[in-house]
């Protein structure tokens, strides 16, 4: 499956959903591990911005108007970069 | 396809769980399906009928929620099979509703997309078009109509808003949907589909601040804290079990009151024999003890209806993630769990939402420890017997809380020590959850939901425990001897014959001939219990409600063993809440667990597992204690 390619994502300020501090706001950049499919169908896709509102075992963000909470795991599947 | 040329036939609605699918249901059907603010409050298809605005009859289909077509649990699957037809029985529908929570488009799309490339005809319903409003969203459906291909109707369905003009698009010509659209975007469809979704949300759902506080964000900062949201859970679940308790009182004296004075009335009719004797002590005696406990069962059924539709139980699922954990489960099974406590038969049955195949089987093990509602007037019973008189509620209800809490741990630890000999599942499941926005509770729906509970429960008091209530009547009736000494025409009728044979199994667990029969009956149906007692008891109505209401407690205190001991002594009473806070004593949870879990063994074992560990705790309780010296 055909993602972003390395090349377009400034390395420095790529990170997890699980490094970003809560309050912040970011953008997904890439989705990638085993819970892709997952994700994407609860509606983290490419592009969208999130707000990450609690950490924890289990993160809560607010993506589209929606709170959804995921675990670590999925968390560090997505890879995220301050809005620009 | 077998629509006729003047509208469907066969309509589908489908959408994220969440979308107000149901409430849309039940808008076009008027039906009194079950409504909550939780993923997977529908977990089976439900079927009805509507008339288009022409008066033609269409069946309607409410499906369960999905995310995807991906199927990945059991309820997904049941939604991607009625789709396609594959369901047993039902053709390939022929018009598909797609219900979108329209605040939330850019991720309800998704699904409708993936329907629109089924090839299906579709409609696209934006439902809670209202709180779309109140966010500031600003909506263009006639140009998402355009972009899609598909009629789209805005609509509220919790308000009946836009029901009609959804009647009347049924009746539209319906083309199949152009998927070029989307799909020459990209080379790959998942790629493609966000694209055009992200161009579409662009173009007809402008938000003016994605981000902005709402009053579910700062609920939440409370109720999801690391500190005030574990006291705010305690607090809300220990208030839900004292209420239970003590605003339960008052209609239980009213239904007291009038079951005692039914009683005397059906008496003062009557001349002695038989026939009176049935009536009041096995007919009113024995189903009215146990209509009592209807106002407990209809407070329990009301504050989970109203926990689910505030949308506090997702919070709760949450915060118990790490708990459930623990055990080997994860926040998924706690609202079948929770369900529990109502009723193992709709815990188990919202088990399907677990994506796990092996969490969700240990989740349908278990769940029958969750002390269900039935078990709730054996402890009511009991519970006061173990008390001085004049102990405050609040006691009771801790006493209650304890036992619940008894129940729940023992069911934690062996879906612990069962999941790590399950093993691990092929493909790992993460912990996934929507937290819906707060909402004011659908007052109707939860009305009509306990309303339900409460018909199913008098209903079952008045076919299988009356049933039961005249056979033990019977059976404690006859043979007749000549003696007028009450216990020994007791010891010569069919069901003294019974219990001498019982006690000796059931006098280790410090229990008499009588309870031991009790506890056979209650086997078909936990709350027989009561009312077996009543009968094995000659439990008779008293001058006035206040001697009625104590009077089996009276006589349960005064009964002794033959060499005069007591029979119910605290440790013989403990044992008997420890029996029933174990044994699975209720054939239709077993029957739904053989079919849930799809197979006989895992029903049947639990029944063997349950009854067996039911037995050795009161015994060890029960021997323990004497040992000790109690």
């Amino acid at each position: 499956m055909p993602h972003a390619h390395a090349a377009d994502l400034k390395i420095d300020s790529a990170m997890t959903l699980n490094q970003v501090r809560v309050g912040c706001d970011v953008q997904i950049r890439v989705l990638s591990g085993p819970g892709c499919d997952r994700l994407r169908d609860l509606g983290f896709c490419e592009e969208l911005q999130v707000r990450k509102l609690a950490g924890g075992r289990n993160l809560i963000c607010s993506i589209c108007g929606t709170r959804m909470a995921i675990s670590r795991e999925l968390a560090e599947q997505v890879i995220v970069s301050p809005v620009q | 396809m077998s629509a006729t040329p003047d509208g469907p036939s066969l309509i589908a609605l489908i959408g994220n769980p969440n979308a107000g699918k149901t409430t849309l249901f039940n808008a076009l059907t008027g039906a009194n399906q079950h409504v909550g603010n939780y993923a997977g409050v529908t977990v089976a298809v439900k079927s009805g009928h509507t008339y288009t605005p022409h008066g033609r009859k269409v069946r309607v289909l409410d499906l369960p929620g999905c995310y995807s077509l991906r199927a990945n649990s059991p309820d997904e699957k049941v939604a991607l099979d009625a789709l396609h037809g594959q369901l047993p029985g039902e053709p390939v529908p022929d018009l598909i509703v797609c219900v979108v929570d329209s605040s939330n488009l850019e991720r309800h799309l998704q699904l409708v997309l993936q329907v629109i490339e089924l090839g299906l005809p579709c409609v696209l319903a934006l439902n809670m078009i209202d709180v779309a409003e109140r966010n500031g969203l600003r909506l263009d459906p006639v140009k998402l109509s355009e972009e899609l291909g598909i009629p789209v109707i805005p609509m509220q369905a919790n308000a009946k808003r836009g029901i009609v003009e959804l009647k009347q698009a049924l009746r539209l010509p319906r083309p199949i949907a152009p998927v070029t659209t989307w799909t020459h975007l990209h080379d790959d469809p998942e790629t493609g589909r966000r694209l055009f979704i992200n161009q579409l949300c662009e173009l007809v759902a402008r938000r003016p601040n994605a981000h902005q506080q709402t009053t579910s964000d700062r609920l939440d900062a409370v109720l999801l804290h690391p500190v005030y949201g574990w006291l705010a859970l305690i607090g809300i679940f220990f208030t839900v079990f004292w209420a239970i308790f003590s605003f339960a009182e008052i209609p239980m004296h009213w239904i007291e009151a009038g079951q005692g004075s039914f009683g005397k009335w059906v008496e003062s009719l009557m001349v002695e024999g038989d026939f009176r004797s049935l009536l009041v002590d096995g007919v009113i005696g024995g189903a009215g003890g146990v209509i009592v406990f209807l106002p407990q069962i209809v407070l329990l059924f009301l504050f989970i209806g109203l926990l689910e539709s505030s949308g506090y139980m997702a919070r709760a699922a949450y915060l118990m993630d790490g708990v459930m954990a623990k055990a080997g489960l994860s926040g998924k099974s706690f609202l079948p769990l929770f369900s529990s406590y109502a009723c193992a038969i709709p815990g188990v049955m919202a088990a399907r939402t677990i994506h796990s195949s092996k969490e969700r089987l240990v989740t349908i093990f278990v769940a029958p420890w969750m002390s269900c509602s039935a078990r709730l007037p054996v402890f009511f019973l009991i519970i006061p017997l173990l008390m001085h008189e004049n102990e405050g509620s609040w006691k009771q209800a801790l006493t209650l809380f304890a036992i619940y809490g008894l129940g729940t741990a023992t069911a934690f630890i062996v879906a612990r020590i069962l999941r790590g000999r399950l093993g691990e599942d092929i493909s790992p499941g993460h912990f996934l959850l929507e937290l819906p926005p707060y909402r004011t509770p659908q007052w109707g729906y939860i009305f009509r939901h306990v309303l339900d509970r409460a018909m199913s429960f008098v209903k079952k008091a008045g076919t299988i425990i009356l049933g039961l209530s005249i056979l033990l009547w019977a059976l404690s009736t006859y043979p007749k001897s000549n003696s007028s000494e009450p216990a020994e025409a007791l010891a010569h009728s069919a069901m003294g014959r019974i219990g001498a044979v019982i006690e000796p199994v059931v006098k280790p667990l410090g229990f008499d001939g009588r309870m031991g029969t009790a506890i056979l009956t209650s086997f078909a149906a936990r709350e027989v219990f009561v009312s077996s007692m009543a009968i094995l008891y000659r439990v008779e109505e008293a001058e006035n409600e206040e001697q009625t209401r104590n009077q089996l407690r009276d006589k349960l205190s005064a009964a002794t063993w033959p060499d005069g001991r007591p029979i119910f002594t605290p440790l013989s009473l403990i044992s008997l809440l420890i029996f029933f806070i174990y044994a699975l004593q209720c054939l239709p949870t077993s029957a739904v667990v053989a079919r849930e879990s799809g197979s006989w063994k895992w029903a049947l074992g639990q029944f063997l597992f349950m009854t067996g560990f039911a037995y050795a705790a009161s015994f060890l309780v029960f021997q323990a204690g004497k040992l000790i010296g109690f």
